[in-house]
């Protein structure tokens, strides 16, 4: 007995094969598992500034701009937008067919409900400052118009921060806070400190550039599990309970050999790491002994051995990638590693090793600060600077330096901290007097933080370069590494299409689990 | 002049129970006024600790001016007086009103209430094997006192409090989760409470083993208990019912003692193991400086114990007649 098959037939059950096979082994799992050390705080976008909160938070909400890689601003809920001649009005066109994810509309008066409550000083939102002053806004049509008492520079990159997230007025319709947004995940449930469940939004249409996928993320189902304990977050990795951590610096430095694994770091988090001055103490008012001790600061070996290479050096008071930063031009402003230069330096203002400057070395934990710290130390000891090292908890530590940066006798300081953000205006919440934790220097630094907010393009760029270089030519920053603090995910090698954006942002959208 | 029997044992019969209502009552004022101390020192203490929950809302990234932190400071009530904040909060406490988180915007009570029954379970899990551990060891060291039975349990006891429960709690998870795969490495399931009971119940195994055997020790040297051997009861009679019954009142206290202990102490265990119970809650507003909820948690904590402590005195009273004339 034969069998005959057609070339025809033959050719079809080889094409339902391969589609069988291609289904079984290509990218269909809906849903991953992501474990991370703490839960949010808060789901409203207002009433939150802690990275693991605004992290839920963009996934639920959008941003009115998104922002490139290269910090170019690009349509968001906004598909269109101009500002006027005198830089005070801002005319936000939002996006037709926008639904939230409870099936209302997301248009122009929603937007602006959205923005009052931002601005509504009962809200209490942490990010008030950042909005810019800000003084009325309108809905027509779909036209949102923004009114400004004066031109703000940073309006636009601030819009596309996680810190600027757009609600559906449904969310705070009511007494109780209901996270409704239209971003492409939507809250299913949330179990404080255990888990927090989102689903696909089905109608989700993306325009953020970072993001490949256009409509409905590939996921139908992202848990986030808090396990506090970096040790349990891995062995979770490990046996398969989760599918992304937050891995320790140290697991980190295993997992990126390991072809199993796969480590991200988020080249985009606009975070920097710095090294300051008690500047109103003798002699760190003299910014010979400033450059001495930021000469002395090998970079390299915080970055190679306290990170585990797995950080940047960085040049510049500014995070890389942001809007006008630019690492070769700090370069020039700045102190250089050069210890002996250092040591000529302090020795010319009469400290010697018999004769050692003493100062505190201020600093709070972080993963791989306490390294950084300790080699910093060595550092500084070789060019005759005895440095103490005082660690406090973060918040008592900002509390402690905010009485220390107004002393002007007693022991001197060198400390460390670091900031993130999505435009160079950080700066000015630093650094304009009173300044953060009283660091402002003086009237002049201040001139040019007000100015660079009222200019937009180049000329603000120019003028951000004027205050970068004088932090850097008086030596009042040392800027030390980008990015610094949890900026680390790692996922098991089945895992792909995993992003991480601007302020250490997750995006999902384009993630795939192979099964 | 002798009262008729019936009518003594009427009087003596009341004469307890005005007793025991008055040790109730003592002890119910005691764990008021205790509580209410707690509620003030604490909250001097909590605004005595450097940093405040605005400077920790900025910690990653500015977004506010000086200025607008302080109008943030204003709007919380932080700008108020300590003395003036913790009476604020001693008041409302009192009607009941444990307030509102600063950082979730949620009420403290009701994020506490949804943790207490996994702390509480969590505790309860721990003691049972504690006591289950615990006791039949502490009874082998006493009744082998001096032999090799006895030196075992006492180095077993002498590990078990050396060795820290995170140190534990993470071979545990390495061995039983990782290696094994039988039991799931993080969460708040039924299966998830294994681990971390087991944690607590063998660090603490050990205290309740070195009780009991203490306190077997010292009523196996009483005179009734020679006088029931005296009598020919077998030996397996007297250590059963004559002497390990006695011991027990006072592993009554040890008990109260571990389970407070097990209310606070297992913070660590809730964060190795992702037990979402209070005390992980607790961990995370001392980081933030979230007032309300550090205040909040110190309440029900400061309470529970309290009320354990006092439900074992009582207890006691019931169980040890002597107590009650105390």
């Amino acid at each position: 007995m034969s069998y005959h098959i057609s070339l025809n037939r033959l050719r079809l059950l080889t094409a339902a094969a391969m589609v069988t096979v291609a289904g079984l082994s290509s990218a269909t799992a809906a849903e991953l598992i992501v474990a991370r050390s703490v839960d949010a705080d808060n789901l409203d976008g207002y009433k939150t500034s802690n990275t693991q909160s605004l992290q839920i938070t963009n996934l639920i909400y959008d941003t009115l701009l998104t922002m490139d890689k290269d910090g170019s601003i690009h349509p968001g809920l906004a598909s269109e937008w101009s500002v006027s001649d005198d830089g005070k009005t801002y005319a936000f066109t939002i996006r037709d067919g926008v639904t939230c994810h409870d099936g209302s509309t997301f248009d122009a008066a929603a937007a602006k409900a959205s923005l009052d409550r931002a601005l509504d000083p009962a809200t209490v939102n942490p990010s008030l400052s950042a909005w810019g002053p800000i003084t009325g806004s309108a809905a027509e049509g779909n036209v949102l118009t923004v009114t400004l008492s004066e031109p703000y520079g940073p309006f636009t990159s601030f819009l596309t921060s996680i810190q600027a997230p757009f609600m559906c007025p449904s969310s705070f319709a009511e007494a109780q806070f209901k996270p409704i947004g239209t971003g492409p995940f939507k809250l299913a449930s949330w179990m404080r400190n255990d888990s927090i469940v989102l689903e696909a939004n089905g109608d989700y249409h993306n325009t953020n550039p970072l993001i490949d996928n256009p409509g409905k993320p590939h996921l139908d189902k992202l848990t986030f599990k808090v396990i506090p304990e970096a040790v349990a977050r891995m062995a979770a990795l490990r046996s398969g309970e989760a599918d992304l951590v937050e891995p320790s610096l140290e697991e980190a430095t295993d997992l990126k050999d390991d072809e199993n694994f796969k480590v991200y770091a988020a080249e985009l988090s606009g975070q920097q790491v710095l090294a300051a001055f008690t500047w109103k103490i003798k002699p760190l008012d003299n910014p010979d002994i400033r450059k001495a001790i930021g000469m002395a600061m090998n970079r390299d070996a915080y970055a190679s051995i306290a990170f585990e290479g797995l950080v940047n050096t960085a040049n510049c008071p500014v995070a890389p990638n942001l809007f006008s930063t630019d690492e070769d031009l700090c370069a020039s402003w700045g102190v250089t590693y050069d210890p002996e230069g250092a040591k000529a330096l302090m020795e010319a203002a009469g400290y010697t090793a018999d004769n050692p400057l003493k100062v505190k070395l201020l600093v709070h934990k972080l993963p791989g600060w306490d390294q950084m710290h300790q080699i910093m130390q060595q550092d500084l000891l070789a060019i005759n600077v005895q440095a103490e090292i005082e660690t406090r908890e973060v918040a008592a530590f900002f509390d402690h330096m905010s009485v220390v940066n107004e002393k002007t006798d007693g022991e001197p300081a060198v400390w460390t901290m670091g900031m993130s953000g999505v435009d160079p205006d950080y700066l000015y919440f630093l650094w304009k007097r009173p300044g953060f934790v009283n660091m402002g220097l003086n009237e002049d630094l201040d001139a040019l933080l007000e100015e660079q907010r009222r200019l937009s393009g180049d000329a603000r760029a120019a003028k951000i370069h004027e205050a970068e270089k004088y932090l850097m030519e008086n030596a009042y920053a040392i800027p030390l590494l980008s990015p610094g603090w949890g900026w680390l995910m790692a996922s098991g090698a089945k895992v792909d299409g995993f992003k991480m954006g601007f302020m250490v942002s997750l995006l999902f959208n384009d993630v795939t689990v192979a099964e | 002049m002798q009262l008729p029997l019936r009518r003594k044992v009427e009087r003596d019969f009341w004469e307890n129970r005005l007793l025991m209502l008055f040790l109730i009552l003592k002890r119910a004022l005691v764990a008021f006024l205790t509580v209410l101390v707690v509620i003030v020192l604490s909250g001097v203490l909590i605004h005595v600790v450097p940093g405040d929950p605005v400077t920790a809302m900025m910690a990653q990234s500015v977004t506010a001016t000086p200025e607008a932190m302080a109008e943030m400071r204003a709007r919380l009530g932080l700008d108020l007086p300590v003395w003036q904040q913790v009476g604020l909060y001693a008041w409302h406490v009192l009607q009941g009103d444990l307030g509102t988180s600063i950082r979730s915007s949620e009420s403290v009570a009701q994020l506490l209430l949804q943790r207490l029954p996994n702390t509480f379970s969590l505790a309860v899990s721990g003691l049972v094997i504690a006591l289950a551990i615990g006791i039949p060891l502490g009874f082998l060291a006493a009744v082998n006192r001096g032999r090799l039975a006895d030196t075992a349990v006492m180095v077993i006891a002498v590990l078990g409090v050396s060795i820290p429960a995170f140190w534990l709690g993470l071979i545990l998870m390495q061995v039983f989760s990782l290696k094994l795969g039988w039991l799931p490495v993080a969460g708040s399931g039924w299966r998830n409470i294994i681990l971390p009971a087991f944690t607590l119940g063998l660090t603490y195994c050990a205290l309740v083993a070195r009780m009991t055997r203490s306190a077997l020790i010292e009523v196996l040297a009483e005179d009734y208990i020679r006088t029931a051997r005296a009598r020919g009861l077998r030996e397996r009679q007297v250590l059963l019912v004559h002497a390990l019954r006695p011991a027990l009142i006072s592993i009554v206290t040890v008990v109260g003692l571990v389970f407070a202990y097990l209310l606070g102490g297992q913070v660590i265990i809730e964060n190795v193991f992702s037990w979402n119970g209070i005390g992980r809650l607790a961990v995370q507003a001392m980081l933030e400086r979230d007032y309300p909820m550090i205040q909040g948690f110190i309440v029900v904590f400061a309470t529970s114990v309290v009320i354990v402590s006092m439900l074992i005195d009582i207890l006691y009273g019931f169980l040890d007649p002597r107590m009650r004339q105390k």
